[in-house]
């Protein structure tokens, strides 16, 4: 098992690594940018690239490295020559900084040379909170929301449960939250139309959790409630079900003490699967709510083009994944006794 | 006797003829410009025959009425201008419009009128020798710019305007304006002359509740402007700061005033030995710690907080410019600073060169940038390198850049986190900021809200800025949600928002609503070029970009006919395309923001010279350049034209003829809001039966890059397009200064073209004439700025040079020539004074200086008419040593050059400078 284990998070960081490798190479095969501006602006920007590491400066062309990205106007006849600095090259120097000083690098454009893991560590408390949150409310809406339909089984009550879950399963939470905020926030007015600053009142501030948490928890919820009821009604159909209640046991009892304990046995893992789906989730509805959180952090730092930031989130996220990918495997075993990990035959 | 009758008869059948058959008058002009008019004192002209009509899509006589036209519009866009060639012009006119009604065919009608065409240039000389009206009155200035602008817009180079980027906005009705009336070029001066009497509900602090509420996009994360190449910072950035010199609402609050801020007076000219008002260094007393001027921060870090309500010292003027032009500080402005043209300080650039590794105090003692104390005052003088008004000097000395700061506070926070946080965000913009501006950092919650307050220590905190504070939003919603900053403002969250193409209609004429201008006009850009014209700048060998056979643009003959253009233009209902963006209509090349006469706030675009310069883009349209009719006419016009030319074939009207036309655009999104309507317009209007009966069809086609900037550097800039959608912004307070963006000539545009097709140094092109002379574009353009050299209307340089490689001798020693050619040579004094031999890669010192060997072996021979043929020897020992490879790269024998010194004196100028030749070989053995 502890062999098995091992393999595993050794297998992980390998896919981590070539996951950024493979994503820090193709983000540095994007075009590279140009200011709109004099030479004086495209002076400045390309010197600015250049101290910062991106391009190299020369006084005199060299076409071997390939295309020329801004010639400066002769001065005393010498002009600055500006080209890429090569991706590998760019990619050897990260990875070095990384494995010798356990450096990710700073911020360029986003909050410039603040460090890139500073600006995560800062952010990353935000995104916690609120999918733990999301977990802790969707969970026991889900289930419990999956238990009454399973009760209430072709009545009514199933029926209207189970359409709502087929809606609102298909709806992403970041377009949900477009119509939350307009009807809670700008019409009612009951709640912030966006995440309030860390100054606002404790309140204010735990206000503020309630549109985010409803959104991002609402598709799992809809996804514990479908599972919660297909494995209840199963369960409640099976044999050992009816010798419970011959036996003498209410429905109620029959129900909590044999029923819902199977039922529930393989939704931990479930759970684990849902939480790296809530992170994904949490990006685009960061941006749209303000949330200072990680998934937001992603999408502006592509927008930035501020590649430290990114791939060290990047990091983050992969290595997350794949360490719930571990757990998720391994809480098979300890639910079900009969599942051995890594066993031989 | 019959004979004789008959003999008779003959004779008399011939001089009837040759009286009869008096030839149309010679639409050939004089080119004595005195001559007086005549056609008037002729007789009566009879027309010959005409040749049958070959237009398929107008009437002869209505095509002819289109050229004649062009021609008095021509003749109306020089007239006022002509001096003693106004008879001979006015002469070639009449006949010209004579000759176009005695042409038959097209072909005919088009040769008539390019005769008529030539003849008027003819009548009109070219200026030849020195020009500069930069000291010229300012109206006349503006007539100079208005007579350039007539030309840009007559030969197409300004693009198809489509609108100015200003609107609507809206608001908060606790927010009393400054003025309610938008000020071209100041706004409703809301935090300045404006005030909030009512607390904002939706706010919880207390504090805030009166601050100004806005939001921003982004976090840029800093808020060092010294350091960044955005508007955001800019903006925040400028809150906190003060200038030299600011502007504030005039008295009856139609306009703005100069103030001085940190200065205590305008600039004072040092060495207008002239007395014309403009001189290179001016001096004016600044505000210190002895008029009370303190810092302000809001640090609680004790070291950042001993700087608050220090007083301000002169030398943290001079260590402003000291941090930005120092070059290891790696500050984005400073560079700019540094390489800038216009308003450059003199020994700036020399001083960023040289401070590769630190400051350079030997260097800084040339730099134009001084400050000290003459008679207990303290001064600050300023030296450009080009002469300056009192205005200009002002205007580029006044950058919120230029704070003055401590040496003692850098030093403290360090350059890198000036004003930004440090690498481990444990120090905020709130510690790393000292200010002397209206507003100092308060708080900044990275990703959530900037506040600011009021600065007490302000100069003018008693007088201005009533408003106690401003609140920033970080609001990322907005940039998913074009309607998110407006439903915050609707709900009460902010004080101030745009209104959404949306909910125009429905706010439009809200009590809350202003309008503004804008400050840029977006226009569709066209490529006028013909395939030889665009070979000749964009091909293999191109003077703009060089692009490989395979990946030739195919030029579109319809945007070369100036008819087919117009139609395009007349084609768009800009009213109704504005309107439902919220943006102002309009044809103008520049925004409503270009100031003429800065300094009083009179924008250009009220200015007659403008309204003349556009007239023709404006005569018979709904007011906006609109009217469906005539672009169906023109385009009538240009396809008789263009048929008759042979460009294109007709199809028929199951299978037409289709000409695509693509338009780049700058984002996806584009399509939608843009492109669909415009497609809509212009295909409407051709595709109309009426135009040719549908032998023809336009399709509009749409293109969007990778990034926005695409549609610039991958389209426009080199020629890879039809019609590309844009604006270039420029100075707003120097509008004449700003068309060079309109030249093709890629030093004047800083390669900014981005209308391509007429060459704008052929003073034929199209004709621009200026007491009584013709001119270049691009000469009068330089006239107007600087210095023009002007030879037969066109921009010269005062000298030529064309350099013959060096050619190895047997002894081992390399011979080569240089051959100087004035332009004006009555003018002009050359005197070569030394060469000198470099290796640019192996002598490269580091710091942007080489060391050169100086070549004695030369002689200059003067051959008359103002050639001069320079001859030079390279010693064979030099060239041994040169040839023997750099060292430093991989080119075995670098990159050899030579500097020609020389000492020239120009029109009374005397400069001493040098030309180089940078890419020369000696051979490896």
């Amino acid at each position: 098992m502890g062999k098995y284990v091992l393999k595993r998070i050794v297998l992980a960081f390998m896919m981590a690594f070539i996951i950024l490798s493979v994503t820090f190479i193709l983000v540095k095969l994007l075009p590279f940018e140009r200011p709109i501006g004099g030479d004086a602006q495209q002076i400045a920007y390309f010197d600015k690239q250049f101290h910062l590491g991106y391009v190299f400066r020369f006084n005199v062309e060299k076409p071997e490295l390939g295309r020329l990205l801004y010639k400066s106007p002769a001065d005393h006849g010498v002009s600055n020559y500006y080209y890429q600095v090569p991706v590998f090259q760019q990619y050897g120097n990260w990875l070095r900084n990384i494995i010798t000083k356990w450096d990710w690098g700073v911020s360029k454009t986003y909050m410039p040379n603040v460090a890139a893991s500073t600006i995560i560590m800062k952010r990353i408390g935000y995104t916690i909170r609120l999918n733990i949150f999301a977990v802790l409310f969707s969970v026991p809406t889900g289930i419990l929301l999956g238990i009454w339909a399973a009760l209430k089984k072709n009545k009514i009550t199933d029926h209207i449960i189970s359409t709502m879950v087929m809606v609102f399963i298909s709806i992403p939470s970041f377009v949900l939250i477009s119509f939350v905020i307009r009807i809670f926030g700008y019409d009612l007015q009951w709640l912030p139309t966006s995440w309030p600053p860390d100054s606002a009142s404790w309140g204010v501030r735990a206000s503020g959790y309630i549109i985010p948490v409803f959104c991002l928890s609402f598709g799992s919820v809809c996804y514990y409630c479908r599972y919660i009821r297909a494995e209840l009604c199963e369960v409640m159909e099976s044999e050992y079900l009816l010798l419970a209640r011959t036996k003498g046991l209410t429905r109620r009892q029959a129900i909590v003490r044999h029923a819902l304990k199977n039922a529930l046995v393989p939704i931990f893992p479930v759970m684990l699967s849902e939480f790296i789906g809530l992170l994904g989730g949490s990006m685009v509805l960061e941006q749209l709510y303000g949330i200072p959180g990680i998934g937001k952090l992603f999408v502006l730092s592509l927008g930035y083009k501020d590649y430290d930031i990114l791939f060290v989130d990047m990091a983050i996220f992969t290595t997350m994944s794949l360490l719930f990918g571990i757990l998720v495997d391994l809480s098979y075993g300890f639910i079900d006794p009969r599942i051995r990990m890594g066993a031989k035959k | 006797m019959k004979k004789t009758l008959a003999l008779l008869m003959v004779l008399a059948m011939v001089v009837a003829l040759l009286a009869g058959c008096k030839t149309p008058v010679d639409p050939t002009p004089t080119t004595n410009p005195t001559t007086e008019p005549t056609v008037t004192d002729e007789p009566e002209v009879t027309p010959p025959p005409m040749a049958d009509w070959d237009g398929k899509y107008i009437e002869r006589d209505d095509y002819k009425a289109y050229i004649k036209h062009d021609l008095d519009f021509l003749y109306a866009t020089i007239k006022d201008q002509l001096g003693d060639s106004a008879a001979a012009v006015e002469a070639a006119v009449q006949a010209g419009a004579q000759a176009i009604d005695f042409a038959g065919t097209v072909a005919e009608i088009r040769a008539a009128y390019a005769n008529a065409y030539q003849a008027i240039l003819d009548a009109i000389p070219t200026y030849e020798g020195v020009a500069t009206y930069k000291k010229l009155p300012n109206s006349e200035r503006t007539t100079i710019l208005g007579i350039l602008e007539r030309y840009a817009v007559t030969t197409g180079i300004t693009g198809i305007s489509l609108f100015e980027n200003g609107g609507y906005v809206m608001y908060n009705p606790r927010i009393t304006l400054g003025t309610e009336n938008f000020i071209v070029g100041y706004g409703f001066g809301v935090l300045p002359e404006g005030n909030i009497t009512e607390d904002l509900e939706y706010e919880t602090n207390e504090a805030w509740k009166r601050y100004y509420h806005i939001e921003e996009h982004d976090d840029p994360g800093t808020l060092n402007y010294l350091n960044d190449q955005g508007a955001v910072v800019g903006d925040l950035y400028g809150y906190m700061a003060a200038s030299f010199f600011t502007n504030f609402m005039n008295a009856t609050k139609d306009g703005y005033d100069w103030v001085p801020e940190l200065a205590k007076e305008k600039p004072v000219a040092v060495n207008d030995d002239d007395a014309d008002g403009m001189c290179t260094t001016w001096r004016f007393e600044v505000r210190t710690g002895d008029d009370g001027l303190k810092y302000t921060t809001a640090s609680q870090m004790a070291d950042r907080a001993a700087f608050n309500n220090r007083p301000v010292a002169l030398e943290d003027y001079e260590y402003a410019f000291k941090l930005l032009l120092t070059q290891s500080n790696q500050l984005y402005r400073g560079s700019e600073l540094a390489n800038t043209k216009s308003g450059a300080i003199a020994g700036a650039k020399a001083y960023y060169d040289g401070t590769a590794e630190g400051e350079n105090e030997e260097l800084w003692a040339n730099v134009g940038i001084k400050t000290y104390n003459e008679g207990g005052k303290n001064y600050f003088e300023v030296t450009f390198k080009e002469e300056q008004t009192q205005f200009y000097c002002m205007y580029y000395i006044a950058s919120s850049l230029y704070m003055p700061i401590p040496k003692e506070f850098v030093d403290l926070v360090t350059v890198t986190n000036y004003c930004g946080f440090d690498k481990n965000a444990t120090t905020t913009p709130v510690d790393n900021s000292l200010v002397v501006g209206p507003y100092y950092v308060e708080r900044y919650d990275a990703d959530q809200q900037i506040v600011y307050a009021k600065n007490p220590n302000y100069v003018f905190a008693d007088t201005k800025y009533a408003i106690p504070g401003i609140h920033v939003k970080i609001f990322t919603a907005a940039k998913e949600d074009t309607n998110a900053v407006f439903n915050e403002f609707i709900a009460g969250h902010f004080d101030v928002a745009g209104i959404p193409q949306e909910y125009l209609n429905e706010y439009r004429n809200d009590p809350r609503t202003r309008s503004t201008t804008g400050t840029s006009n977006f226009k569709l850009n066209v490529n006028a070029t013909s395939p030889e014209t665009w070979e000749y700048l964009f091909g293999e060998e191109g003077v703009v970009t060089q692009t490989p056979k395979e990946d030739y643009w195919e030029s579109k003959p319809c945007l070369a006919n100036r008819h087919f253009v117009k139609a395009l233009s007349l084609s768009i209902d800009r009213l109704t395309f504005a309107n439902a963006r919220g943006s102002i209509p309009s044809v103008d090349y520049l925004a409503s923001n270009y100031m003429i006469d800065p300094e009083n706030g009179i924008s250009y675009s009220v200015t007659e010279a403008h309204k003349k310069a556009v007239e023709g883009l404006l005569e018979d349209t709904d007011g906006y350049g609109f009217s469906l009719e005539l672009a169906r006419e023109y385009f009538r016009v240009a396809l008789t034209e263009l048929e008759a030319e042979g460009a294109y074939t007709p199809g028929t009207k199951e299978n037409p003829t289709v000409i695509h036309i693509e338009i780049a655009w700058m984002y996806p999104t584009h399509e939608e809001l843009y492109h669909n309507e415009i497609k809509n317009f212009l295909e409407t209007a051709f595709n109309d039966e009426s135009v040719c009966g549908g032998v023809y069809q336009l399709s509009v086609d749409f293109w969007v890059g990778n990034d926005w900037s695409d549609v610039y550097y991958n389209k426009m800039m080199v020629g890879q397009f039809d019609i590309g959608f844009g604006s270039i912004s420029g100075n707003s307070l120097d509008p004449i200064g700003f068309v060079s963006v309109l030249s093709s000539d890629q030093e004047i545009s800083g390669s900014f073209t981005l209308n391509w097709g007429v060459d704008t140094n052929d003073p034929d092109a199209y004709p621009i004439v200026y007491e009584g002379y013709r001119w270049s574009f691009d000469a009068l353009y330089n006239a107007v700025n600087s210095k023009a050299i002007v030879a037969q209307g066109q921009n010269k340089a005062s000298l030529t040079f064309e350099y013959t490689p060096i050619v190895k001798n047997d002894d081992g020693s390399y011979t080569g020539t240089l051959t100087v050619k004035a332009t004006l040579p009555d003018l002009t004094k050359f005197n070569v004074t030394s060469i000198a031999c470099c290796n640019y890669e192996r002598y490269y010192n580091g710091d942007g200086t080489y060391d050169e060997f100086e070549l004695t072996d030369f002689t200059c021979e003067d051959q008359g008419n103002g050639v001069y043929v320079i001859t030079f020897t390279v010693p064979a020992d030099i060239a041994a040593d040169y040839a023997t490879g750099s060292g430093t790269s991989e080119n075995p024998t670098g990159y050899t050059g030579f500097d020609f010194y020389y000492d020239l004196e120009f029109d009374g100028d005397t400069q001493s400078t040098y030309y180089s030749v940078s890419e020369d070989h000696f051979i490896v053995d």
